[in-house]
């Protein structure tokens, strides 16, 4: 049972290790480059955020972005890619795997790359900046980070599925995606919205991800709405990836 | 049962245009069965049901006696299928898109290693395994495509198009290895080419609009479709003349004019005795039966308009 979809997964894994610097760099250039900005840009203007410093507001939220938008970008564009430019979706369908191992198979590729970026930009800004945690938290943190990876994953399959024109993929990215991000709080709090539109704020997947994200890394625990929030948005999505790209398949 | 295709009334309707209707066909084990027809003929479709990448609309197809509606991934495991563009995996070399392949059928590195290295050497693609396909020639790519599609020792071996885009020396050279496939599977081919049909095909079908309008043995659609009383004549000179003469004999059925070349086609076998009486034997610099090709028979069949 998934042999098909451990088998595509592998040969995302071994196009990723045989790219991973590259890619590595341009991953970590852009959250870094956030932290430093405005983590260090604005500690002079902000030093606290409800009695946590800026820096280390900021940096739970960048790493879960990393992470997201990773898992979100590979499964959108490999999907897209391996269906419409490349046809391998059309060689793996001709071999005795099922469409549930194919899109299984992308939908763990888009994690895993979601996992392997995000844990890498938090090395670097513990490497580069005084960014410190309490590594009992980690483990919290790491299933925030792998229920949120594995929404967008499945979210990005969703799209490369669906989408036939690539310039679409893009504007998903920017009139959807990237406003779900910067809405959830990720560089200031949540109490910062007008009371009438917070609970649908509070909501949202995303403010799932980063608040649940910053508590989990901070406190050692995910709030259980959050919690609720990201199994059921997870769940929700895998579910949708799997019936869209079977009906797809079908046509 | 020694038939390994088998369509029983296949139809294929999308948005009130029907692809294929209601066809049907069995294929014998061990043969190399050609499917011709102009583009939008119905060609692709077909393979594209047998080889379960699409459902029919109407009617049941079995590959090795497996139903492409019920047993889908049974039928997959019998199959191997190149089609039409060559869909590599740009990012891992040749060997790891045939290592890919082999996984997906479920062998295992001890048993695939051995058979890739016997499918490279057979393709002329030992020494490149490590390089990318996309620096390969269109004949080498296409070659790693078959080496793909043979991995798993399919028993029915679809080949969509094979030697489309192909140079004269690549399609020779693929053929040879369809050539060395006969009687090990059943090669299932769609081609343009009359040339490949009547060299690589034990039987060829051609199919129009969906519709099967002939079937048999490349010399048996020749010899029933051939234009038999067609003979080329060629004047010393009065072409002109003779031209009128031709035009007034009642079993002249057709002429067509090359300079001083004519292409006569008669009614019947016995007409050339009355041509030969009207013409006048000094001025005829030769005149030969017309032998006719596949090409002769499938322009016949599906007509000379250009398709979209």
């Amino acid at each position: 049972m998934f042999r098909g979809a451990f088998s595509i997964w592998g040969r995302d894994m071994l196009v990723l290790r045989r790219s991973i610097f590259s890619e590595l760099v341009s991953v970590i250039a852009y959250p870094l480059t956030l932290y430093l900005a405005f983590g260090f840009g604005l500690k002079g203007y902000i030093t606290a955020v409800n009695g946590v410093p800026y820096p280390l507001f900021i940096a739970p939220g960048l790493i879960s972005m990393t992470a997201v938008n990773a898992a979100f970008d590979e499964s959108s564009w490999s999907m897209w890619f391996h269906r419409k430019v490349q046809r391998t979706i059309e060689e793996y369908r001709v071999t005795p795997v099922t469409v549930y191992d194919i899109v299984i198979g992308k939908i763990f590729s888009g994690f895993s790359q979601g996992a392997v970026k995000g844990t890498v930009v938090f090395l670097v800004i513990l490497i580069l900046t005084p960014f410190r945690i309490d590594y009992a938290n980690l483990p919290m943190y790491l299933l925030c980070i792998a229920l949120s990876s594995m929404t967008f994953s499945c979210l990005g399959t969703i799209c490369g599925t669906v989408i036939d024109k690539p310039e679409n993929i893009g504007r998903v990215q920017s009139v959807v995606i990237v406003p779900l991000i910067f809405m959830a709080g990720i560089f200031f709090p949540l109490s910062s919205y007008p009371s009438s539109i917070l609970p649908l704020i509070q909501l949202l997947p995303t403010t799932a991800v980063f608040e649940g994200a910053r508590d989990a890394l901070l406190t050692g625990t995910i709030p259980s709405q959050y919690l609720v929030n990201l199994v059921l948005s997870a769940a929700f999505c895998f579910t949708v990836a799997v019936y869209t790209f079977n009906r797809k398949m079908a046509e | 049962m020694n038939f390994a295709i088998t369509l029983h009334d296949i139809t294929k309707s999308y948005d009130g245009f029907t692809a294929v209707d209601a066809f049907s066909l069995e294929v014998q084990r061990g043969t190399v069965f050609g499917l011709l027809g102009p583009n939008g003929a119905g060609k692709t479709t077909l393979i594209k049901i047998l080889t379960t990448l699409m459902r029919p609309t109407l009617g049941d197809a079995f590959v090795e006696g497996h139903s492409v509606l019920t047993a889908g991934k049974d039928v997959r495991r019998m199959i191997g299928v190149v089609p039409q563009e060559n869909n590599l995996d740009r990012y891992l070399t040749a060997r790891e898109n045939l290592a890919l392949h082999a996984r997906l059928h479920g062998m295992r590195p001890a048993v695939y290693n051995p058979r890739l290295d016997e499918l490279l050497e057979m393709t002329g693609l030992a020494g490149r395994q490590h390089d990318f396909p996309d620096t390969f020639s269109g004949g080498m790519q296409r070659r790693l495509v078959v080496a793909r599609a043979l991995v798993h020792e399919p028993r029915v071996l679809f080949l969509d198009e094979p030697t489309t885009g192909l140079d004269p020396q690549s399609r020779r050279s693929l053929w040879d290895h369809i050539r060395g496939l006969r009687r090990t599977m059943t090669v299932f081919l769609t081609t343009h080419y009359m040339d490949e049909a009547d060299a690589l095909c034990d039987r060829i079908m051609i199919m129009d609009h969906g519709h099967c309008l002939a079937d048999g043995t490349a010399t048996q659609l020749k010899d029933a479709f051939s234009r038999a009383h067609t003979y080329q004549v060629e004047f010393r000179n009065d072409a002109d003349r003779y031209q009128g003469v031709l035009a007034g004999l009642p079993f002249v059925k057709g002429v067509e004019r090359d300079g001083s070349l004519f292409q006569i086609t008669l009614a019947d076998e016995a007409s050339i005795k009355p041509l030969m009486d009207h013409l006048a034997g000094s001025d005829i610099r030769r005149i030969c039966l017309k032998e006719p090709s596949l090409e002769d028979v499938f322009i016949s069949l599906t007509g000379e308009k250009v398709r979209e």
